[in-house]
């Protein structure tokens, strides 16, 4: 089946916008006939810039075939449907042995806001961004705006049809090899906190714009430090209003918590599935597993299956276009709860093979675990998370102010 | 999960319905009061038209007012009833003692398990019996198993639970070969206990986190310190995604062997949440949780016994565990 007509949408095209059992399913069946696929499955990459770029013409074939484009409007490149089109994308991908294509964890973050908020912006982006062509970054901490994001400092300017920016951004996510960054800047006052800020989406080329990368301790750059220095950016680059920043941010958050959490779930199933093959194999070998091992491998399996189901409904929650708020921090501290408990699952049961292995998937575990353990810190920490829960769900007492 | 848009609880409805069961729970007058007050509420029909609702509202309801009935046999019984005999008066279950782990003992006994009341009034006495992948369950007068049944006790001294040991198997009026049955049974059992596990840990977090807002030290509430809030937000996170697992449970009990393996996780997951509510609730508390003066080792208690009732969740980590080593498939349980 193929579902690419060039023509406009075929009879498949509006039966899979219409219904995401049906895409799943046909999916599922490209998916395992493919073999052009093959040579994504069970790769290794030595850096963050080979992984995003093999990974970005896995995208472009997945778009050639349509099956990327659902989920998403055909006014910004897609073929309709919503975003169970996308959650069911990541799940089958992964069922399949197949990464989710890197480019499309920010996009998941990025694209929802973008429709919304810039709609021309995404008419004009989507569709590259959909190819693998280009991928963002994700600009919003800074060295002094960590969790407490509302105090950023860098600066838009406006200068008539521009906004002149100057500042820093830090732990840019994608941002050592994106060409475009999404960024939250300050327009309004120094003291305005969260009402004087704005969604802007800057060129990486542009004069001005320099871009550090940053390496997890894996030795991999997943992240950046990026200056600009009086950098002009057009007005029509806004996400949204000026000063509506905050509101964009919160929008995206709810993807950030729902659909990372979702796409999570997805890959740790794949990969505890590699776990579980090779510590069989390790058995096969006459080796014994460490104690433990057996109970730990199924309270994590667990784990996965409570982050699928609560995250799945929160997916959906969103597919009926209900707004989700402060609840989906339950979704991310399961999320981070998978994360860290699953590879250090896989650190304690490969033992030596994790410290000292040579083979690929020992580095593969290695450098999975440094990223791990950015779970509980990107997107608002483990504490951050627990604080919003005990503030607006259990409604308990506030904390007082230092 | 298949559900009739005439008789779907609507939020309304089930609002009305979890008053009617905190009623009824509340004045604490014994399984069969229980059960003559859900006759009067007309829970057949409720339970027929929306079976995940109704029997997780009754099972959280359950929990929450730290009830004992024979509901949970009520549960296991509709599924094992097509493999039985027409029943000659009302029976109950002798549930696998927890000690034996998912080992039935076999069908020559002695028998021993778990009676989740006294059995004053009941008949007949439905016991699965093993090898659990080939049970039988056999039906044995209840007045062969009430001599050799005596108060469970122990960490929950309010479970009002029977303890049978040595009991003897034969005469046995029926004794069939019903493994499905029992998966299908089991499964059942599980997801209603999940759902009873759901009801006691909400109840104890509602406890702590009224006491700690509350109670005052050092000039405000405990509850406004990050450690007391922080360990509350976790407890809140282990309920929510014991209910999420739940619902998910009950999404996959239409498949032939009635969800198993997904009630497997959902029983494994309240286990857990329990123990980790539990130790945060005990925490927070002080003094008033680990003594008498306060009503949250109730709670504890229950919990405990209710965990470790078909299969308790270290139990279940380690036959999952077990099984995904053996080769079980990694199953996703939850699709969009």
């Amino acid at each position: 089946m193929h579902p690419f007509a060039p023509a406009g949408p075929g009879s498949d095209e509006l039966t899979f916008a219409a219904d995401p059992a049906a895409y799943g399913a046909a999916l599922r069946d490209y998916l395992r006939t493919e073999p052009s696929l093959d040579r994504w499955r069970g790769r290794h990459y030595d850096s963050t810039e080979d992984r995003i770029a093999d990974h970005a013409v896995l995208m472009g074939g997945l778009h050639r075939a349509g099956w990327n484009r659902y989920g998403w409007p055909a006014d910004a490149g897609g073929l309709g449907g919503d975003p169970r089109h996308r959650a069911v994308l990541y799940d089958e991908l992964s069922a399949a042995g197949l990464p989710v294509p890197e480019p499309h964890l920010l996009l998941e973050t990025l694209g929802p806001p973008l429709v919304r908020f810039a709609p021309e912006l995404a008419a004009r982006y989507l569709p590259a961004l959909l190819r693998g062509e280009e991928w963002w970054g994700q600009g919003f901490s800074e060295p002094e705006a960590g969790s407490d994001l509302a105090s950023l400092r860098c600066r838009a300017r406006r200068d008539g049809d521009h906004y002149v920016l100057s500042g820093q951004k830090l732990w840019t996510s994608h941002g050592a090899t994106a060409t475009r960054l999404f960024c939250l800047v300050r327009t309004g006052t120094p003291e305005s906190r969260h009402r004087g800020l704005s969604t802007i989406v800057v060129d990486v080329d542009a004069p001005g714009v320099s871009v550090r990368p940053v390496a997890l301790a894996s030795g991999h750059n997943e992240l950046a430090e990026v200056f600009f220095d009086d950098v002009a950016v057009p007005a029509a680059r806004l996400v949204g209003d000026a000063g509506q920043g905050w509101a964009v941010a919160m929008y995206l958050m709810q993807f950030e918590r729902a659909m990372y959490a979702w796409q999570s779930s997805a890959v740790a199933l794949r990969r505890l599935r590699e776990l579980r093959d090779q510590l069989r194999d390790r058995v096969h070998g006459g080796r014994r597993l460490p104690d433990g091992a057996a109970r730990r491998l199924g309270e994590i399996y667990a784990d996965i299956v409570a982050l699928r189901a609560r995250s799945a409904g929160t997916v959906r929650r969103l597919a009926a276009g209900a707004a989700v708020g402060p609840e989906a921090s339950v979704d991310k501290v399961l999320l981070a709860t998978v994360e860290i408990g699953l590879h250090d699952l896989a650190r304690d049961l490969l033992g030596a093979e994790f410290v000292l292995g040579t083979a690929p998937q020992a580095a593969q575990w290695r450098a999975d675990w440094w990223f791990s353990r950015s779970a509980t810190i990107l997107g608002g920490s483990a504490e951050v998370q627990r604080t919003i829960l005990a503030d607006h769900v259990l409604g308990l007492p506030k904390e007082s102010k230092a | 999960m298949t559900r009739t848009a005439a008789t779907h609880l609507d939020a309304a409805t089930t609002t009305l319905l979890a008053g009617s069961l905190r009623a009824l729970f509340a004045a604490n007058a014994g399984p069969d009061a229980v059960a003559t007050g859900l006759a009067e509420l007309g829970w057949d029909e409720v339970l027929a038209g929306d079976p995940a609702a109704a029997t997780t509202l009754l099972f959280t309801e359950h929990g929450r007012a730290l009830a004992t009935s024979r509901a949970l046999d009520g549960v296991v019984l509709a599924e094992l009833a097509p493999w039985l005999p027409a029943a000659s008066g009302p029976r109950a279950v002798l549930h696998p003692h927890p000690a034996d782990g998912d080992d039935l003992r076999t069908p020559a006994g002695p028998l021993r398990g778990l009676l989740l009341g006294a059995l004053d009034g009941v008949a007949e006495v439905v016991v699965p019996t093993g090898p659990a992948d080939a049970a039988r369950l056999l039906v044995v007068p209840a007045a062969q198993v009430a001599g050799s049944a005596a108060p469970a006790g122990g960490f929950d001294p309010r479970s009002g639970w029977l303890a049978v040991s040595g009991a003897a198997a034969a005469p046995a009026t029926t004794s069939v070969a019903a493994a499905s049955a029992w998966t299908r049974g089991l499964a059942a059992g599980r997801r209603a206990l999940a759902a009873e596990l759901l009801g006691v840990c909400e109840a104890a977090l509602a406890l702590a986190a009224a006491h700690t807002s509350g109670r005052v030290q050092y000039g405000r509430p405990i509850a406004s310190f990050q450690a007391v809030r922080h360990r509350l937000a976790e407890a809140h996170v282990a309920v929510e995604a014991t209910r999420s697992t739940l619902d998910a449970a009950w999404a996959a009990a239409g498949a032939p062997d009635g969800g198993a393996w997904a009630a497997r996780v959902a029983k494994h997951r309240a286990g857990s949440a329990q123990a980790e509510v539990m130790r945060h609730c005990v925490q927070v508390l002080g003094a008033m949780g680990l003594s008498l003066e306060g009503d949250l080792h109730r709670y504890v208690t229950r919990a405990a016994a209710l965990d470790a009732l078909l299969g308790g969740h270290l139990w279940l980590a380690e036959t999952t565990g077990t099984a995904l080593l053996d080769g079980a498939a990694v199953d996703p349980v939850v699709e969009i």
